[in-house]
């Protein structure tokens, strides 16, 4: 069942006032995401992917369009000001600077910041914040300051913070692209253990392709408008298309690509070993 | 002999307080002269510690640095003399933006210097062309600028002062493809142009193997390898070992030797790999 | 470097102090400074001097952090040494050179002030920040201030902007250490010329500071309200606080050094400032 239904979304910042033009970010967009999915969206910036991911939780309302949440319509004037609450209580978001999103200086006072403004009963805050801190591997961090931690560990208190409010989806947003290899490496484990673990439908937004290629799909923005959409495969096929808008491919995908006028060569692969016996068999079978 | 050399250097951080921490321990390195140098590690390696030495803004607690030879941090030395001869930009140098318009900003080193404002202009401009950047926006605010053009400008306010070696901290962190490309490819261009030095900071070993000519490697505190692309990137296991990964291709050459297929491992970037792979198939084809 | 900076800082610990309920810690701190202001007599301030070396010990605070905190005060304990020492008058002259005259009663009142500010310092810091988490802190103040809603002021909002405030410090302070890095490193020049061009060579530092606060503030805010925060209605807390049986004796102790200062200068007069 689809948990997103996005039907001719479309989203401009009123700038009227300015007297500058306004301009679509997002231009008639319309798509359907599953539930317990795992979906990157791919986009240079400026494209409009933070856009999207900011309307999908209604921190930012769509000017114009159909969304529907859970078979929930919720893009009418008549949301109350109640159900926009549940909805981002359902859909988490980490966002890109960790610095920015944490509100407390210790670590499980931040994670309880979310249940506290729910109102949830002490008792219950105390084991989801223990729960969700063991849950990204920070347990034994509960009591440290959060400015003496590492980006990595402190995108892993912010992921607790949302898990806590025991969310349905997780939007990330660019939360990857501060962090060094290790940071990124931990957040993505984290990522695909809360997605196949916990059933947490995932939205990755991100323009580092190793991390695109890990998902169950691909969204690629340009423009305010769906450029391309499938699987990494299907996707990374399309090498042209992707360089055209600004956005790179894996290495491995590349070389592929560039071998393609002399060799037979399958497109959108993007995993070295299965490229690597791939290519083998083609250099010593000759089918050049 | 260097350009930049640093024998024996250690750096205490809080010496003589409770948070006292060693940085650096007995590091010994050399930067080369008219070429780029990456520098690479991960996080708390003390890359970003090293580069600070390197021109004057912190000064070693123990061990010398040499610049042509001599030492900067005698007495003899002008410190501000120091900073424009050995220009350094930091991480995320868009947030240090502070002039009214680009043109001014970018002027602010030169100004410094006591260059005329002739001169200045002239090198305002020369910068701005360097970085890829329209004229157009030498009358803009910079806070109205992207992400990625505050980046570049913030890049050519150094370059500006047009110093004997450049030192860029993450010159690309966080930017999509096209960023990253439009930069690096700015500062390569930039060394050939001037024929100056380049020290580049980075975890990217992909784009270190496209745009540097030497590496140095970081691991704890320490300096462990320091030698050409080929020397460094050949050797997987002290890349392992300090953390790093080889770019993706050098690893996917790797696994094709496994399938059996003979070619070198001293491959970097995929324009390489391409070569490589149609001369084995030369090869093959003549032994046939 | 700004990153030395202490006071105001917070040391996680199990002591008596740091397990205090923070309302109640915010009023024994207000005792302990009267009863510091108090003191009079000689005898008055060796036994505060002593309750506070005790205090210290108690919160388990480092010796080294608490010197270190007390290096910035070395220059008005110095400042306000010389002058009591010089410009006091008495009636024992200890000795005069040229028209300097120092008597013993300055001398004394020297060391009691000096004593005097520093109890004060060290001591409110160990009872109160050093011990007390910043969200306790205003968590405390909230409690305490929540009278004041009944007069329609918005101490729950108060509260929260004051433990956002301090949440910042230590980013901004970071952050203030870059930025003078930066500039430094375009040749900025902070230490030379008067007054004028020192002041205009801090607006490179002023601007990307307020830049960046505001963009820390404008990120926030978003991500406050993607985690449901719509101001203190409905809202619970993870930690409820109510003072123990312990929180109230160490509060009765704090209440008891008035009493007592006060029977100090009155029984024990000697050297009364």
């Amino acid at each position: 069942m689809a948990y997103f239904e996005l039907e001719n979304i479309s989203f401009s910042y009123d700038e009227s006032a300015e007297g500058g033009e306004t301009k679509k970010v997002i231009d008639g967009v319309s798509l359907e995401i599953e539930k317990g999915s795992f979906v990157c969206v791919l986009g240079h910036n400026g494209s409009g992917k933070s856009t999207l991911a900011k309307i999908l939780n209604l921190v930012l309302t769509p000017t114009s369009g159909r969304l529907v949440i859970g078979g929930k319509e919720v893009s009418g004037p008549e949301i109350s000001e109640d159900e926009i609450f549940d909805i981002r209580r359902r859909i988490g978001m980490v966002f890109q600077n960790p610095d920015n999103q944490l509100v407390t200086t210790i670590v499980e006072e931040d994670v309880a910041f979310g249940p506290e403004n729910l109102g949830v009963d002490p008792e219950e805050i105390r084991q989801r914040v223990d729960s969700a801190l063991q849950t990204v591997g920070m347990s034994e961090y509960a009591k440290h300051s959060t400015h003496q931690l590492s980006g990595g560990q402190k995108q892993r208190v912010a992921i607790a913070g949302v898990l806590a409010m025991q969310p349905e989806c997780i939007i990330f947003d660019e939360s990857t692209a501060m962090l060094d290899p290790i940071g990124r490496r931990d957040i993505m484990s984290t990522i695909e253990y809360l997605n196949r673990e916990r059933e947490i439908t995932v939205i990755h937004i991100t323009h580092n392709m190793d991390e695109a290629v890990r998902a169950d799909r691909i969204i690629v923005i340009n423009d305010g408008k769906i450029y391309l959409d499938g699987t990494a495969k299907e996707v990374f096929s399309s090498v042209e298309k992707l360089r055209r808008v600004g956005l790179d491919v894996p290495q491995v995908t590349d070389l592929f690509y560039d071998l393609s006028p002399y060799l037979d060569l399958p497109s959108g692969v993007i995993d070295i070993e299965e490229g690597a016996a791939v290519l083998a068999d083609r250099l010593k079978n000759g089918k050049a | 002999m260097g350009k930049l050399e640093i024998r024996d250097v250690s750096y205490i951080y809080g010496k003589d307080t409770p948070f006292e921490k060693l940085a650096l321990d007995r590091v010994n390195a050399e930067f080369c002269d008219n070429c780029i140098t990456g520098l690479i590690g991960h996080t708390g390696c003390g890359k970003s510690t090293l580069v600070q030495l390197l021109n004057g803004l912190l000064v070693p607690t123990q061990g010398k640095v040499f610049l042509d030879g001599q030492d900067i941090n005698a007495k003899s030395v002008n410190r501000r003399e120091l900073r424009f001869r050995v220009g350094l930009v930091f991480q995320y140098p868009e947030y240090q933006l502070f002039e009214e318009t680009v043109q001014a900003d970018i002027a602010f080193g030169p100004k410094n210097m006591g260059l005329d404002s002739e001169e200045t202009a002239r090198r305002v401009l020369s910068a701005l062309h360097f970085v890829g950047l329209d004229e157009t926006l030498l009358t803009v605010s910079p806070f109205d600028l992207s992400g990625g053009q505050k980046r570049r400008v913030a890049i050519a306010g150094v370059m500006a002062m047009q110093p004997e070696v450049l030192i860029l901290d993450e010159p690309a962190a966080g930017l999509d493809p096209i960023g990253r490309e439009e930069i690096l490819g700015g500062i390569k261009s930039y060394q050939r142009a001037r024929n100056s030095s380049v020290i580049i900071v980075s975890h990217s070993m992909e784009d270190m193997a496209r745009y540097s000519d030497n590496i140095v490697v970081m691991s704890h505190g320490t300096v462990t390898a320091q030698g050409t692309c080929r020397d460094i990137f050949s050797n997987h296991e002290l890349l392992t070992d300090a953390g790093l990964s080889i770019p993706q291709v050098t690893a996917f050459l790797a696994a094709l030797r496994k399938n059996g297929i003979d070619v070198s491992k001293d491959i970097f970037t995929v324009d390489d790999a391409v070569k490589e792979i149609r001369s084995y198939m030369l090869r093959e084809r003549n032994r046939a | 470097m700004l990153k030395d900076i202490t006071m105001g800082q917070f040391f996680p610990g199990e002591s008596l102090l740091h397990k205090m309920n923070p309302s109640l810690k915010i009023i024994a701190t207000v005792l302990y400074i009267v009863a510091v202001f108090l003191c009079k007599s000689a005898a008055a301030f060796a036994f505060i001097f002593t309750i506070t070396v005790l205090i210290i010990i108690v919160s388990g605070v480092p010796a080294k952090v608490i010197l270190r905190s007390v290096r910035p005060l070395i220059f008005i304990l110095v400042f306000t040494t010389v002058y009591n020492v010089f410009f006091t008058k008495g009636d024992t002259l200890l000795f005069s050179l040229g028209f300097v005259r120092v008597y013993r009663e300055g001398v004394f009142n020297a060391v009691l002030i000096a004593v005097r500010i520093l109890c004060l310092l060290v001591g409110s810091s160990v009872v109160l920040t050093y011990t007390t988490s910043p969200i306790m802190l205003t968590d405390g103040l909230e409690t305490l201030l929540k009278p004041l809603t009944w007069i329609g002021v918005d101490v729950h909002t108060f509260a929260m902007m004051m433990s956002i405030a301090l949440r910042f410090i230590p980013t901004l302070i970071e952050e203030t250490d870059k930025i003078i890095s930066a500039q430094k490193a375009r040749g900025a020049d902070f230490e030379s010329g008067n007054l004028i061009r020192r002041a205009r060579a801090l607006i490179p530092i002023l601007v990307p500071l307020f830049a960046s606060s505001i963009r820390h503030a404008v990120d926030l805010a978003t991500a406050m309200e993607c985690r449901c925060y719509r101001g203190g209605r409905g809202r619970t807390k993870m930690t409820t606080l109510r003072p123990d049986a312990a929180d109230w004796i160490v509060l009765l102790f704090f209440a008891l050094l008035i009493p007592a200062a006060i029977l100090l200068n009155v029984y024990v007069p000697f050297f009364s400032i």
